[in-house]
C-alpha cells in the first residue's frame, strides 16, 4: 500500500498562504482522511483486542471470575499436539481454499473485466455474487443434497457410467463448500484490479512478438499482483474463520481453529483465557502472513516512474 | 461469445474467433454458483419439509412465509444494519485507504496493521470482547451498537479492496487537476474517487454480503433487534423448515430482477 | 494526458452510477419484500382464554430472550390481546450464547429467558436468577409430578418448566431389520453401520451416551470413567460418518445414513412423516432435557414476566402452542386436552418407566476441562 506517492502538491496551490498555514493545512488533511476511521478502529478494535490480550494472560479464566493472576499457561497449552493438529488442519483448509479460489476465480474475473461485453459487465458481476444472499447455513444444506452418496452429483456420475464418489463427510466436501463460499470474494477483488489493466500494454506486448501466454505472465500478472495479494489474503483469513462448512460437510475429524475457539468461549470448557490465547496466536500467525504478502504485493514494477 | 468491441483494437487481443477457454470456465463457474440455489428452490416447492422426500409440488411454504412476520422483521433488521454499516464504512474506508496511500507518518505500519485486525480476529473473540467493552462503558445494546460493530469489519474489507486498486494509479492525474486550479478536496472528489469507483463498489458489495450473513457479532452486540442469521440458526434446533428456503429464493429472484431491469433501463436511456 | 483523463473519468462515472443503481436495487428488493408482506399475510385472532388473575396490573413492554420455535407471532398476539402488554422477542441459538451475553452485560433488557435445565443450575449458582414468588404463579399444580421438583431446580424455586424432550436413536427400520434397543447396538453392529451413522455434535450428550453404555452416569466426574468412555468412543469413531446435531435429515431420509443420534424434537417429526424411520430411546437410559422460563435478576419488567408465565401455564394456551409448534409440554392438564394421536405418540410422551431411566444433564464443575479436552482429541485425531 505504501507506494510513496509524492505528497499532494500543496506547494503549487494558492501562493498567498503562509508557511504555517500551509503546514497546518497539509497536516489537517491526513487527519481528516485517517481520523474518523482511526477513531472507530481505536474504540472498537484496539481496545477489545487489548482486552483479549489481557484475558489470554490469565490461565483458566472463567467469565465472571475476578482476575487474580497472570501467566503464560494458556499459551503453553497450545503447544500440545492436539491443538497443534487443529491449527495445522485449519491452515491446510485455508490454503487449499485460497489456491482453488485463485485458480478458478482468476479466469472468471479476467473474462468479466476484459472480455465480456462492456454493457453487461456490472450485471454479470452482481449476478455472480448474488448466491451469497442466502445464509451460509442454507447454502451448506444445499451442498449436502448435492454431495451425499445418493445425491445429485453421484446421480449424474452414475448415469454417465462413472463410479460414484464418496464426497460427503470428507475433507473434499469441505474444500468444495468453502471454495463456493469465497469464490465471489476473490472474483470481486480481482475484477477491481483487472479492470484497470491497461490493454495498450498487452497490445504493445503483442506487437513486440509475445504470445498471449507470455504477455499474461509478464504483463498482466505483475500489474494485478496487488489485487491477487489482497484477494488471497482475504480468502485465506476468512476461510480460517468459517465453521459452518467444516461442521456440516466435514467428517468426524473436522475440528478447525474457529470451532475450537468457539468451544472455549461458548462450550463446556468456558475457558475464556484459553480461547483468548488461541485467538492471539491466530492473529500473530496471520499477521506474519500478511506482512509477507504486503512486501510481495508491493514489488509490482512501476511502469511510469 | 463475441466481444462487443466498438472501436478499440485492444479488445482483440484474447483469441475471439472461437469461444475462449476463459468464457467456458466462466460459464461453468456460474453454474457452480447457481446449482445450490436451484436446489434450495426445489426444496422450497416441495410439499414435504424434508428435501429428501419429494411429496409433490406445492406453494405451502411460500404461503407460510408470507404469514411469518418475525422472519420479515429479521430481514428488515439485517438490511438496516447492513445498509447503514456499509454506507458509512464506504466513506470512512475509502478515505482511510487514500490517506494511507498518500502519506507517510510515524506509526503508519501500526495503523496499517490495526486496519487489518478486524479481518483476522476470530469472530467470537471480537464479539465477546466488544460486548465486554460496551458494557464497561455502560452503552446499552441496540441496533446502533450492532451497526457500529459491523462497521468495523466493513471498514477493513472496503479499505483492502480500495487500496489494492490505489496502487499503480497514475498520480499525475491528480496533480494535473491541481495544476489546473482545483482545490485538493476537489481533486480528491472529482479525479481520485471516480478512478476508485469500481473498487469502492466491489468493496461495498463484499461488505454488504458479509454483514448480511454475520451471526456471532450480531448475537453479541445487537439488542432489541434480530438479524436474519440469528433467526435462522436459532430455528435449526427444531429443524429448518423450507419457508426460509422460500425466502432466500425470493430474495435472489427479486434482486436479480431489479438489477437486470435497472441495467436495461439505463442501457436504453444511454442509447437514446 | 488530457485525452485519457476525459475518457476514463466519463466511463468510470457511468460505471459508478450504474453500479450504485444495481447495488441499491438489490437492497431495495429486500426492503420492499419485507414491507409488502404486511398486506399479504393475515393475522388470526383467537378468543383468549381468561382465567388469569394478575396480582398487580402490568403494563409496558416485555422483552423475551428465547429459542426460535418456542414462541410465534400468534402466541405473542394472544398475550398482548389478553393483557395489553407488548411483547418483543429476541432469539438465541444456544444456551451458552445466551449466558455469555448475559454475563458480558448485554442482557439488561430481558425480563424473561428460556435456559435449559443444566443452565438453570449454573445460573442459580451465579446468582443470576430471581427466586419466583410462588403465590403469583397460577397453574403450577398442573405440571406433571416429574417436574414438580426437578433435579436441576428443587421445588422450582427459580424456574418454571416449559418443554422437555429426550435424546434417542433414529434409524431406518427397512435396512436395519434388528432394531437397536440400546447404545451397545452401535458398537456391536459397527460393520453394518460403517460410515452410515452419526452422533450428536454435543460433548455432554455423546460422552454421556458412551458413559451410559458403560453403565456410568451421564454426569460422571471420575477421570477413570471419563478415560474409559473416551477410549470406547475412539473405538467407534472409524465407523462414524460425522458428528452432527443438525443437517443429518437429508442423508438419513435418502438412505445414505442408517442411524442417527438425535433430539426428540427433530427425530419425532421425521418418524411421523415417514414411518420407515423409528425413534427409540435406549434402554439403559438416555438424557432428558427441560427448557424452562426464568426471570433474571436484571429484569426490568418483572410484573409482565409473571403475566407471561401465567399465560403460558394455562392448559388451553399450552395445548394450542404444542399443536402448532410441536414440543412436549410438562403441563399435565394441557396433555389431557391434546389429540389422542399426539398423546399416543410414545416418543413424544414416553412411558413413565422409561422416563425414569433418563437422566438430566447437570453441570460437572471442574470435570468440564476433562470433557473439553477429550472432545477436542476425539474430533481432531
Amino acid at each position: 500500500m505504501d507506494k510513496g506517492i509524492r505528497p499532494i502538491a500543496a506547494l503549487t496551490k494558492a501562493p498567498t498562504l503562509t508557511t504555517v498555514g500551509r503546514m497546518l493545512k497539509s497536516g489537517i488533511r491526513p487527519l481528516g482522511l485517517l481520523g474518523p476511521a482511526g477513531i472507530w478502529l481505536l474504540l472498537l478494535v484496539v481496545l477489545p483486542t487489548l482486552l483479549i490480550t489481557e484475558l489470554s494472560l490469565v490461565p483458566g479464566l472463567r467469565p465472571g471470575q475476578p482476575i487474580e493472576s497472570y501467566g503464560f499457561l494458556n499459551y503453553l497449552r497450545i503447544l500440545e499436539p492436539t491443538y497443534l493438529q487443529v491449527l495445522q488442519r485449519s491452515a491446510t483448509f485455508a490454503t487449499g481454499t485460497t489456491l482453488l479460489c485463485l485458480g478458478f476465480g482468476f479466469p472468471v474475473a479476467y473474462w468479466l473485466a476484459l472480455m465480456a461485453p462492456k454493457r453487461w459487465r456490472n450485471l454479470l458481476l452482481v449476478l455472480f455474487i448474488l448466491p451469497l444472499w442466502t445464509s451460509s447455513l442454507l447454502r451448506t444444506y444445499a451442498w449436502i443434497t448435492l454431495l451425499r452418496s445418493s445425491g445429485v452429483i453421484n446421480l449424474v456420475l452414475t448415469t454417465l457410467g462413472l463410479p460414484p464418489q464418496g464426497l460427503m463427510n470428507t475433507p473434499w466436501a469441505v474444500y468444495v463448500g468453502m471454495t463456493y463460499s469465497f469464490l465471489p470474494y476473490m472474483v470481486l477483488i480481482l475484477y477491481a484490479s483487472l479492470e484497470r489493466l491497461d490493454l495498450q500494454l498487452l497490445e504493445a506486448a503483442a506487437d513486440l512478438g509475445a504470445n498471449p501466454r507470455l504477455a499474461f505472465w509478464r504483463v498482466t500478472v505483475p500489474q494485478t499482483l496487488p489485487g491477487i495479494a489482497a484477494g488471497c489474503l482475504l480468502v485465506f483469513v476468512t476461510s480460517l474463520g468459517d465453521f459452518v462448512v467444516p461442521t456440516l460437510l466435514g467428517g468426524p475429524n473436522s475440528m478447525t481453529i474457529s470451532q475450537l475457539i468457539y468451544n472455549q468461549f461458548l462450550g463446556v470448557a468456558r475457558n475464556w483465557g484459553f480461547g483468548s490465547s488461541l485467538s492471539m496466536v491466530l492473529i500473530l500467525m496471520v499477521s506474519m502472513a500478511i506482512a509477507l504478502l504486503l512486501k510481495y504485493g508491493d514489488r509490482n514494477p512501476d511502469i511510469y516512474s | 461469445m463475441k466481444v462487443a468491441a466498438p472501436s478499440t483494437k485492444t479488445q482483440d487481443l484474447p483469441s475471439r474467433r472461437r469461444v475462449s477457454w476463459q468464457a467456458c470456465l466462466t460459464v461453468m463457474m456460474y453454474c457452480f454458483m447457481y446449482i445450490p440455489i436451484i436446489v434450495l428452490g426445489v426444496y422450497s416447492f416441495n410439499e414435504s419439509r424434508y428435501g429428501a422426500i419429494w411429496k409433490g409440488f406445492s406453494l405451502t411454504w411460500y404461503r407460510k412465509l408470507m404469514g411469518d412476520e418475525r422472519l420479515f422483521l429479521a430481514l428488515g433488521d439485517s438490511l438496516k444494519i447492513a445498509l447503514c454499516a456499509v454506507a458509512v464504512s464506504s466513506v470512512l474506508g475509502t478515505l482511510m485507504a487514500v490517506g494511507l496511500a498518500k502519506y507517510r507518518f510515524p506509526g503508519k505500519s501500526l495503523y496499517v496493521g490495526i486496519s487489518y485486525l478486524p479481518l483476522i480476529i476470530p469472530d467470537i473473540a471480537i464479539s465477546v470482547a466488544t460486548l465486554v467493552f460496551l458494557a464497561s462503558v455502560a452503552v446499552p445494546l441496540s441496533l446502533w451498537t450492532a451497526i457500529a460493530a459491523h462497521m468495523v469489519f466493513c471498514l477493513a474489507y472496503i479499505a483492502i479492496v480500495v487500496s489494492s486498486r490505489l496502487q499503480g494509479l497514475d498520480p499525475n492525474l491528480e496533480e494535473a487537476a491541481l495544476d489546473l486550479g482545483a482545490t485538493p478536496t476537489q481533486a480528491l472528489l472529482k479525479v481520485l474517487i471516480p478512478q476508485l469507483a469500481p473498487a469502492i463498489v466491489s468493496g461495498c458489495l463484499l461488505a454488504f454480503v458479509l454483514s448480511m450473513d454475520d451471526l456471532l457479532i450480531s448475537s453479541f452486540t445487537a439488542g432489541g433487534a434480530n438479524p436474519l442469521p440469528i433467526e435462522i440458526f436459532s430455528r435449526v434446533k427444531t429443524g429448518i423448515k423450507p419457508d426460509i428456503n422460500a425466502l432466500s429464493v425470493l430474495l435472489i429472484l427479486a434482486s436479480g430482477l431489479i438489477a437486470s431491469c435497472s441495467e436495461y433501463f439505463r442501457y436504453k436511456s444511454e442509447r437514446s | 494526458m488530457p485525452r485519457r483523463l476525459s475518457r476514463n473519468s466519463s466511463l468510470l462515472t457511468n460505471t459508478s452510477r450504474r453500479r450504485f443503481l444495481q447495488g441499491s436495487a438489490a437492497a431495495l428488493a429486500g426492503v420492499g419484500l419485507s414491507n409488502c408482506r404486511r398486506t399479504i399475510g393475515e393475522t388470526e385472532t383467537v378468543a383468549p382464554a381468561d382465567d388469569t388473575t394478575a396480582a398487580a396490573p402490568a403494563s409496558g413492554t416485555l422483552q423475551i430472550y428465547t429459542w426460535a420455535d418456542y414462541t410465534d407471532d400468534e402466541l405473542a398476539a394472544q398475550f398482548t390481546e389478553a393483557t395489553g402488554i407488548d411483547v418483543k422477542i429476541d432469539v438465541y441459538d444456544s444456551n451458552e450464547t445466551m449466558l455469555a451475553k448475559m454475563q458480558a452485560g448485554g442482557g439488561e433488557n430481558y425480563s424473561l429467558i428460556y435456559p435449559s435445565d443444566y443452565m438453570v443450575t449454573e445460573m442459580i449458582g451465579l446468582d443470576m436468577l430471581t427466586e419466583l414468588d410462588q403465590s403469583r404463579l397460577v397453574g403450577l399444580d398442573k405440571i406433571r409430578d416429574k417436574w414438580q421438583s426437578p433435579v436441576y431446580d428443587p421445588d422450582n424455586t427459580h424456574s418454571v418448566p416449559y418443554s422437555w424432550g429426550t435424546t434417542g436413536l433414529l434409524y431406518n427400520s427397512e435396512v436395519l431389520t434388528t432394531p437397536p434397543t440400546d447404545w451397545n447396538y452401535l458398537w456391536d453392529n459397527s460393520d453394518v453401520l460403517s460410515r452410515k451413522m452419526t452422533l450428536l455434535d454435543d460433548v455432554r450428550e455423546t460422552m454421556g451416551a458412551v458413559l451410559s453404555s458403560l453403565g456410568y452416569s451421564y454426569n460422571a466426574t471420575d477421570p477413570a470413567e471419563l478415560e474409559e468412555a473416551y477410549q470406547r468412543l475412539l473405538e467407534l469413531k472409524p465407523s462414524l460418518a460425522s458428528f452432527k446435531s443438525f443437517g443429518w435429515q437429508d442423508e438419513l431420509l435418502s438412505g445414505d445414513l442408517l442411524l442417527s443420534m438425535v433430539y426428540s424434537v427433530e427425530g419425532i417429526p421425521v418418524s411421523l412423516e415417514n414411518p420407515t424411520f423409528k425413534y427409540v430411546i435406549p434402554e439403559s437410559g438416555s438424557s432428558v432435557w427441560t427448557d424452562t422460563m426464568v426471570i433474571p435478576t436484571s429484569a426490568p419488567n418483572v410484573d409482565a414476566a409473571y403475566e407471561w408465565i401465567n399465560f403460558n401455564l394455562q392448559p388451553k394456551v399450552s395445548q394450542e402452542t404444542v399443536e402448532r409448534l410441536f414440543f412436549a409440554t410438562p403441563n399435565g392438564e394441557a396433555m389431557t386436552l391434546l389429540s389422542k394421536e399426539l398423546l399416543d405418540n410414545q416418543n413424544l410422551f414416553p412411558p413413565e418407566d422409561l422416563l425414569a431411566k433418563c437422566e438430566g444433564i447437570a453441570p460437572v464443575g471442574e470435570a468440564n476441562v476433562l470433557y473439553d479436552e477429550y472432545w477436542t482429541k476425539v474430533k481432531s485425531a
